[in-house]
């Protein structure tokens, strides 16, 4: 692979991480907004109520796509890369709480989304792979 | 409560993500997706002793994390739980042996600083 396909296969998988982490957590968090506080006694009827939420099953499936793509970018990248990359999902997160649950964005808050990206840009002009080895060659 | 769950979400999402990666970089870089690549990856992940106990203590995290927004708002939980961001890093040099450089801290840093703006 190019040094070019190699940025390329890093956007990709970054924006997929960021994307299927973000919609999941809002996805699954909708789901449970409808649902009332947890009671260990009542696990079995939570539970059914849960699973058959759109909402819920939805986010999950998500979350399923983001565990596998991102255990997949472990085999070229940094575990101390690819977190603080995908980071600008909380700022998603923020921004989209705003506008599907109604919650405030304030000063404070647009200062942390601001500092995140900042995070973003720098850990992303630091190299991905930083092992002694470069990555074992993929068994044909 | 909820920092019970929180500490219970983080910790384990920490152990999780430690013990996965070392799983995957044994694999070996993956440069090609086809179907019969990605069903192989797969059967690695679902095999493989590390990667499985990985995903038991993210699942872990995951249901500890349900139970936070549970009775906790979204914009607590969500957050919060990225204080993970500066064990991971500090883990990843000890656990994984990756370079971890202070521009690459600093960033790692500000995301946390970010975070915890947004927590509050």
């Amino acid at each position: 692979m190019s040094p070019a396909g190699h940025k390329l296969r890093n956007q990709i998988f970054i924006t997929l991480l960021v994307v299927t982490n973000t919609l999941g957590n809002l996805f699954v968090a909708i789901g449970m907004d409808a649902m009332p506080a947890f009671q260990p006694g009542k696990l079995l009827s939570y539970s059914v109520r849960v699973l058959t939420n759109a909402w819920f099953v939805s986010g999950i499936a998500l979350m399923i796509v983001w565990m596998v793509a991102q255990l997949s970018m472990f085999t070229w990248a940094d575990l101390s890369y690819v977190l603080p990359m995908t980071a600008s999902s909380y700022a998603l997160t923020a921004i989209l709480g705003k506008f599907f649950l109604n919650e405030n964005i304030s000063a404070a808050r647009w200062a942390g989304i601001a500092l995140i990206s900042f995070g973003v840009i720098l850990v992303s002009e630091t190299p991905a792979w930083t092992h002694a080895v470069p990555p074992p060659e993929e068994e044909a | 409560m909820r920092w019970t769950w929180l500490a219970i979400t983080v910790l384990s999402s920490t152990v999780g993500d430690l013990v996965s990666a070392k799983g995957m970089v044994q694999h070996g870089e993956l440069e090609h997706f086809g179907a019969r690549r990605v069903g192989r990856l797969l059967r690695y992940i679902g095999t493989h002793p590390l990667i499985v106990t990985g995903i038991a203590f993210n699942a872990l995290s995951f249901f500890s994390f349900l139970a936070l927004l549970s009775v906790a708002e979204l914009s607590f939980a969500v957050p919060a739980t990225a204080l993970s961001y500066i064990l991971k890093t500090a883990l990843s040099h000890w656990y994984l042996g990756e370079h971890v450089s202070a521009r690459r801290w600093l960033g790692a840093a500000c995301v946390a600083i970010g975070v915890y703006l947004i927590a509050i």
